[in-house]
C-alpha cells in the first residue's frame, strides 16, 4: 500500500534532487510514496507562544489531507517533519484549539494523523536488517559524518524520533549500506538556519566549525536529512575564500541509498550541488551514465 | 495588572522564575556571538521586568529556535518558546524589531504563501532584495542557483488557493477585532 507522502515547497523546488532520489529508493524498498494532492506550504516554522495558534492552521490543513489519505503522513524534509509533529501534538493536548482552527479551514480535522519521518519507516517498519539485504553496491570504506542538526531531534519530548545528544538513526542507516560511519562533535549543533536570509555571516561561520570539525575526524562527506542544513553547509563553499578547508561534498542520506541500492544515476539528484559529490563513487564503478 | 515575568511565563508556558543562570544554555547557543545578552541574560532581564530593553533588544530576533538551550536546561525551561513569546510582545506592543530585515522576510513569506499556496524561493527573494534594497548582494551565489537549476523561475500554485487566501482574510480580521483565537461561538454571534 501506497504511503502518503508531504514534500512540501523545498523539496519541489530547491531541494528537488533529495525528493527524487527519496521516491526512488522508497520504491525499490516496497515503501512506495503516494504525494497528497494540493498540499500548501506547512508553514516552515512551528509557533511556538501559546496563543499564536492561528499559525497552527497551516499545518493542521495538511494533516487533513493525511486523515483523507488513509490516517498517517510521512516526510524527508526535517523542517516539514518537525512542524507537523509538533502540531499533532500540540493539538491532541489542545481539543480547543483543534476547535478553532477546523472554525478557519472550514474542514473538520479529528485529531489523530501519524506523522513519520523517513527514516522511521526505514527503522521501524522495513528495519536495518532487510535495508542491508537489498544494498546492492555496498559503499565499504567511505567516510561519512551524519550530521543531524536540531529539527530531526528537539525538542524530544515532542519529537521523540532519537537521542538528542546521542542520536543514531542515521548512523545505523548508513552503516547498513556499508559506510565506515564517523561521529564528530558538531553532529547535533545547528546550521544557522533561515539567519541565512538576512545574517549570512551567521551560518557561514557555523558551516566551517562543521565542515572542519567533520573533515579532521576523517569525512569524506557530510549527510544530511534536512534541506536547509544541507544548503547552508554545501551552498558558503563555492565563494567564501580563506576557508583552511578541502571542499567537503554534502549528501541527503537519500542519495547514498541510491547510489547502495544500484539505483539508476539519474535518480541520484546530485547535478545541483555545489560541491560534486560524484568522485566519491567513482572506485565502487558507480557513475551517472 | 500581571507584572512581566508572569505574562511571559503564560504566554511561552514556562516556569521562567525556575532559572538559576546555570549558563548551560549561553554556552551551547549557536548564535550568541552576535547577540548582546545571550540567552540567560534575557532570561534574568525577564525575571527582572526589563520589558522595554528586551523588546527593543535584536536577540529575539536572532534567535534560529534550534532547541539546544531548552534541551539543555536543568530546569526545562524550552528557551525557544520563551523567544517567540517576546517577539510576539514586541510586535503588539508596535516595537519596531531591531533586526528589521528580519522581520521584512517574515511577512513576504506569508506574502508569497497566501497568493500562491506554497513558498517559492524565486519570487520570495527577488522580492526581498526589492524591499531591502540590497540589491547586488548574493547577485552572483543567486545566478548560480539559479543555473544549476535549484530555484525553478516560474512558481507552481495550488488549487485550493482561494481556501488559502479565504483563511488569511479570516486570520487578518480575527486579528484586527483583537481575538487572536476566536472561536466558533464568538463567530456565531
Amino acid at each position: 500500500m501506497a504511503i502518503p507522502y508531504f514534500p512540501g515547497c523545498t523539496l519541489s523546488t530547491k531541494a528537488n534532487g533529495y525528493d527524487r532520489s527519496g521516491r526512488a529508493v522508497a520504491q525499490a524498498l516496497g515503501l512506495e510514496f503516494q504525494e497528497l494532492d494540493e498540499w500548501q506550504c506547512c508553514g516552515a516554522t512551528f509557533p511556538l507562544a501559546t496563543d499564536n495558534a492561528m499559525a497552527l492552521i497551516a499545518p493542521t490543513r495538511l494533516l487533513r489531507q493525511a486523515q483523507e489519505a488513509g490516517g498517517q503522513v510521512t516526510t524527508l524534509c526535517a523542517v516539514c517533519f518537525h512542524v507537523l509533529r509538533r502540531t499533532q501534538n500540540f493539538l491532541q493536548g489542545h481539543p480547543d484549539a483543534l476547535e478553532r482552527i477546523n472554525w478557519f479551514t472550514e474542514e473538520p480535522y479529528l485529531g489523530n494523523v501519524r506523522v513519520t519521518h523517513f527514516l522511521e519507516l526505514l527503522r521501524d517498519q522495513l528495519t536495518w536488517e532487510n535495508l542491508r539485504a537489498k544494498v546492492a553496491q555496498p559503499l565499504k570504506g567511505l567516510r561519512v559524518a551524519p550530521y543531524y542538526g536540531c529539527l530531526l531531534l528537539r525538542p524530544q519530548s515532542e519529537i521523540c524520533l532519537d537521542d538528542p545528544d546521542d542520536p543514531h538513526i542515521l548512523h545505523d542507516c548508513l552503516a547498513a549500506l556499508g559506510c565506515e560511519v564517523i561521529t564528530f562533535p558538531y553532529q547535533s549543533e545547528c546550521c544557522g538556519s533561515y539567519l541565512a536570509v538576512n545574517k549570512p555571516e551567521v551560518p557561514q561561520q557555523l558551516a566551517q566549525d562543521i565542515l572542519a570539525s567533520a573533515q579532521r575526524h576523517g569525512a569524506q562527506a557530510i549527510v544530511t536529512a534536512c534541506p536547509l542544513c544541507q544548503y547552508n553547509l554545501d551552498y558558503p563553499q563555492q565563494s567564501v575564500s580563506g576557508w583552511a578547508l578541502k571542499p567537503l561534498p554534502v549528501l541527503y542520506f537519500t542519495q547514498l541509498m541510491a547510489v547502495a541500492l544500484g539505483l539508476p544515476g539519474e535518480v541520484w539528484g546530485m547535478e545541483e550541488h555545489i560541491v560534486d559529490p560524484l568522485p566519491l563513487f567513482a572506485p565502487y564503478g558507480a557513475t551517472v551514465a | 495588572m500581571q507584572d512581566f515575568m508572569t505574562e511571559m511565563s503564560t504566554l511561552s508556558e514556562q516556569p521562567i522564575s525556575l532559572c538559576f543562570h546555570c549558563h548551560k544554555c549561553t554556552a551551547g547557543c549557536p548564535v550568541v556571538a552576535e547577540m548582546e545578552y545571550g540567552p540567560d541574560r534575557i532570561l534574568r532581564m525577564v525575571q527582572l521586568g526589563e520589558r522595554e530593553r528586551l523588546l527593543q533588544s535584536r536577540d529575539i530576533w536572532l534567535c534560529a529556535a534550534c532547541e539546544t538551550c531548552g534541551t539543555r536546561c536543568p530546569n526545562e525551561i524550552d528557551i525557544a518558546k520563551v523567544m517567540d513569546a517576546l517577539r510576539m510582545e514586541a510586535l503588539r506592543s508596535g516595537i519596531a524589531p531591531a533586526e528589521p530585515d528580519a522581520a521584512k522576510f517574515h511577512k513576504l513569506f506569508l506574502f508569497v504563501v497566501q497568493t500562491l499556496g506554497r513558498s517559492h524561493e524565486a519570487s520570495l527573494l527577488i522580492a526581498y532584495k526589492l524591499w531591502t534594497m540590497n540589491l547586488l548582494a548574493d547577485m552572483d551565489s543567486g545566478m548560480k542557483l539559479f543555473l544549476k537549476g535549484k530555484v525553478p523561475l516560474l512558481p507552481k500554485t495550488i488549487k485550493g488557493r482561494q481556501q488559502v487566501k479565504r483563511i488569511f482574510v479570516k486570520s487578518a480580521e480575527a486579528m484586527a477585532k483583537g481575538q487572536p483565537s476566536p472561536t466558533p461561538a464568538q463567530e456565531a454571534k
